[in-house]
């Protein structure tokens, strides 16, 4: 019998204990099962990254087995206590590609690396839950991250990011403990590849989208003293009419507005500074309220009403250009050179429509102006963004204007000019029909 | 339709808007003032609500809140011991051991860090060091009992018996704990006094602690002496006991349960529970015996295999400069180099000269080839009376080395009727030296 007795501490494991402090041994100890998994959802399928890292003594237990075979006992551990479930039924992960590396580590000994690809397909799923039961009671650092998938809006309590660099080294922060996190719950939505989770674990929630992109580098940028402030709200202005190019950004229907009131490079002008203003405040608006109501609301959940309010307003403004319209070519038959029927208040509501739904980077850069402290900087950036998407509209609405001067007044053309209102009033109901029609799942 | 003349207020009024908007949030959106968190730093940990991981992250707020204090630090350490204890992740052990160096620099007479660093010291067989903390710990506080723990432990450890004797006596008088009966326990075992042992055991459990881990560890510790007195059944329920208390897969339990089933005679459940075991926590004792149980078994490539791992650890040992312990000097002695072991052992005698270093030195003597000299050391270990079967395999090993065949006979004899658990295969070279 051998035993020793300090109470608890157990001497026995003094054999395990200076291995963690010397920097030569492995940090969570030379006989840790480390693991890492990342989740992203997307509306048709999860995928699930899996990364293992083993310290020496379990790789020296493994040491007489082939790659292969290790490899096979790693897959075949994740395949049975990896659990995905999808709107409260499980649903079986496919393991794809597995690799396996052997790195070196204290002492000459070896350790072992693991990295399995695991997807499910799912459609459109409401709720995703993640149980991760790999290596049972092992010691070791347990951690699931999330990433952003493509359409959709994740809203998750998995932390989105990893302090252990892929498992490549562990903070020994002497007030944080080794992450032992088994279990991640996501929210999903329609979106466009949005993830709000915490940063870290414990840490406040924010948003980041699945293209990183230059509006928000340009922030970090700015928040962090690097690069000339000029050159980087310039490059908010280009990265604005930029992101105005992608779709949804309503240029079908200032195109389709100003072709049917006949308006002029005014009007388009005009209509441009509506959008920079109703964007900017709209993004300043939903700021106010994520930090006021921060516990209670979070932007992504204003989301669809705005764009439910967007789609109304448009299905307005279309309806009353189509009413008119009709009636006109009801009554006014023989004339053709009737005065503009472009109102301001038209005008502006197209321009409210089409600039009320702030752009998720532009969120983005506001969320995380407030979390730095910084929100004057990150505002002077939203606002060189807005200038730019408006930038982007106002060229294209001038271009139309400019269009439909070429158009020739007589010939088959003219029958062409003549039903164009109509037509881009109908346009303008069918965007406005489409962009309600979105909205109304998310806000159900 | 004309368009009205859009008049100065109304190009102004975004403006105004913008400003203000960007005035508001700049205000609101200022850098945080840090509230002042629930002041738990003044708190023992024990008595601090939920389970250890809950008491963590209360204290680490604490200290975050009030940076200062030696208070938070020294509770945060004790904390981390007993997670590193839990779950066995020896990364708690280096935290702690930073929480402690943090409390006393900041206090160097905080009561909690010195018995703190005291205990972490003799948990890493810096038995001096531990004593010194201990008995620093007590000038301050000669009332309590904690410091008690410290110094007792190093005591026996350095081979210090009757001053032992003495600490957990007096433990014993300040407070009847389950820590002070586990101390009374382990000197009685010392001795020879296994039924006192086991009933000072008993005492322990039903005393109680904070923790189900404390629980789980003297009731493992319960299942060792009524398996050393011969009582396999209520080894088996005391092991299963501690084994419940320890969450369903305390290892020291799962060993025990392994050691029962060797005692019964089937090595194949046996083999199955010490690597379940050795996985969760690959304690050295548990390891060999897996490696013993299954060369016993005949499964020498198994035996192999888990000795393998075993020198791996040493290696780990070797070069993070772990200090080592006489289970690693007869680890060395039985599987491994006996002409290393020996120089080790000397080694682990000048830094912890008990009856268990002198007992690994005299073994790695007897294997190097140097009987007489090994059964010199033998006795040593015997002399306060132990009934460890291990120690009388030892002696009787030695003797025989040393040509003294009756006393062989009389030890190897009693090393084979005292511990029905005793390792398999070392049960069986013992019978084929008396044959």
């Amino acid at each position: 019998m051998r035993r020793t007795l300090l109470l608890g501490a157990a001497l026995l494991l003094a054999t395990l204990v200076l291995g963690a402090s010397s920097a030569s041994a492995h940090p969570l100890g030379n006989f840790s099962i480390n693991h890492l998994t990342a989740v992203a959802v997307s509306d048709d399928r999860v995928d699930v990254h899996y990364m293992l890292d083993q310290a020496e003594i379990p790789t020296v237990g493994e040491r007489t087995l082939s790659r292969r075979e290790v490899l096979r006992r790693k897959r075949e551990e994740v395949a049975e206590r990896l659990h995905l479930r999808v709107d409260g039924r499980p649903v079986a992960l496919a393991l794809r590609r597995g690799r396996l590396a052997y790195r070196p580590g204290a002492a000459g000994l070896k350790t072992t690396r693991v990295e399995v690809d695991l997807t499910a397909p799912v459609r459109n799923p409401r709720r995703v839950e993640l149980h991760d039961a790999t290596f049972p009671g092992r010691v070791g650092w347990r951690a699931i991250v999330s990433r952003p998938g493509s359409g959709t809006a994740v809203r998750t309590d998995a932390p989105s990011g990893d302090p252990s660099d892929g498992l490549r080294r562990y903070p020994q922060d002497l007030l944080q403990s080794p992450l032992d996190r088994r279990e991640a719950d996501f929210r999903v939505r329609p979106g466009d590849g949005t993830l709000t989770a915490p940063k870290a674990e414990g840490q406040r929630i924010s948003t980041t989208h699945a293209s990183g992109d230059g509006l928000t580098a340009a922030f970090e940028d700015a928040a962090s003293g690097e690069g000339v402030l000029v050159l980087l709200l310039l490059a908010a202005l280009g990265w604005g009419a930029l992101h105005a190019l992608s779709p949804g950004h309503g240029k079908a229907m200032v195109a389709a507005y100003l072709v049917g009131t006949r308006g002029t490079a005014r009007h388009a002008l005009a209509l441009g500074a509506t959008v920079t203003v109703t964007h900017t405040i709209g993004v300043f608006a939903l700021g106010i309220v994520t930090l006021a109501l921060s516990q209670y609301v979070l932007p992504e959940d204003l989301y669809p009403w705005l764009t439910l309010a967007s789609g109304l307003m448009v299905l307005g403004i279309g309806a009353g250009a189509l009413r008119a319209r009709l009636r006109r070519a009801r009554h006014d038959h023989h004339h053709h050179h009737h005065p503009e029927d472009l109102s301001w208040g038209g005008l502006v509501a197209m321009g409210t429509a089409a600039g009320l739904i702030p752009c998720p980077s532009a969120l983005v850069v506001l969320l995380a102006a407030i979390s730095q402290h910084e929100v004057a900087l990150g505002l002077l950036l939203i606002t060189a963004f807005s200038l730019g998407l408006a930038g982007t509209l106002t060229a294209l609405g001038l271009a139309v204007v400019r269009a439909r001067r070429l158009l020739p007044r007589r010939g088959p053309w003219a029958r062409v000019a003549a039903v164009l209102p109509a037509v881009s009033a109908g346009l303008i109901v069918a965007v406005g029909c489409l962009l309600t029609a979105r909205a109304v799942p998310g806000v159900m | 339709m004309t368009l009205t003349r859009p008049c100065l207020l109304k190009l102004v009024l975004p403006v105004l808007v913008f400003a203000a908007v960007v005035a508001v949030l700049a205000l609101v959106n200022r850098s945080p003032s840090i509230a002042p968190d629930r002041d738990a730093s003044a708190a023992d940990p024990a008595t601090l609500p939920g389970d250890t991981d809950s008491r963590i992250s209360t204290l680490q707020r604490a200290v975050r809140t009030a940076p200062g204090r030696a208070q938070g630090y020294a509770l945060l350490g004790e904390t981390y011991l007993q997670k590193a204890r839990e779950s066995g992740d020896p990364s708690y052990y280096t935290r702690a051991d930073r929480a402690y160096g943090a409390a006393l620099r900041r206090d160097a007479g905080n009561l909690s860090a010195l018995v703190g660093a005291g205990t972490l010291a003799n948990t890493r067989h810096d038995f001096r060091r531990g004593l010194r903390l201990g008995l620093e710990a007590r000038r301050s506080a000669p009332d309590l009992a904690r410091p008690y723990t410290v110094i007792a432990d190093a005591q026996i450890e350095l081979g210090r018996y009757s001053a032992a004797e003495r600490t957990i006596q007096r433990m014993l008088d300040l407070r009847p704990t389950l820590a002070s009966y586990a101390r009374a326990s382990y000197y009685r075992e010392l001795t020879g006094d296994l039924a006192g042992a086991s009933q000072a055991m008993r005492l322990a459990v039903s005393a109680g602690a904070g923790s189900p881990e404390n629980l789980a560890y003297v009731g493992a510790l319960l299942g060792d002496l009524e398996l050393a007195r011969g009582r396999v059944d209520a080894a088996a329920g005391a092991y299963r006991q501690a084994l419940s208390a320890g969450g369903g897969d305390y290892p020291p339990a799962l060993a025990g349960l392994a050691k029962g089933d060797i005692a019964r005679g089937r090595l194949a459940p046996a083999a199955r529970r010490l690597r379940a075991a050795s996985d969760l926590l690959p304690l050295t004792s548990s390891l060999t015996l897996l490696a013993e149980v299954e060369l016993a078994a005949g499964r020498r490539a198994a035996g192999r295999r888990d000795l393998e791992v075993l020198r791996a650890q040493q290696r780990l040992q070797r070069s993070a400069g772990t200090v080592p312990d006489a289970e690693l000097v007869v680890f060395e002695a039985t599987h491994g180099d006996p002409r290393r072991a020996v120089a080790l052992g000397r080694r682990v005698y000048r830094a912890a000269p008990s009856v268990r270093s002198a007992d690994a030195l005299g073994w790695a003597l007897t294997r190097a080839g140097r009987g007489p000299d090994g059964l010199v050391w033998a006795r040593r270990a015997l002399r306060l009376g132990s009934r460890d079967p291990l120690f009388h395999f030892h002696a009787g090993m030695a003797a025989r080395a040393a040509g003294e065949a009756g006393v062989a006979r009389r030890e190897l004899a009693l090393a084979l009727s005292l511990n029905p658990g005793f390792s398999p295969w070392l049960a069986r070279q013992a019978r084929k030296a008396l044959r």
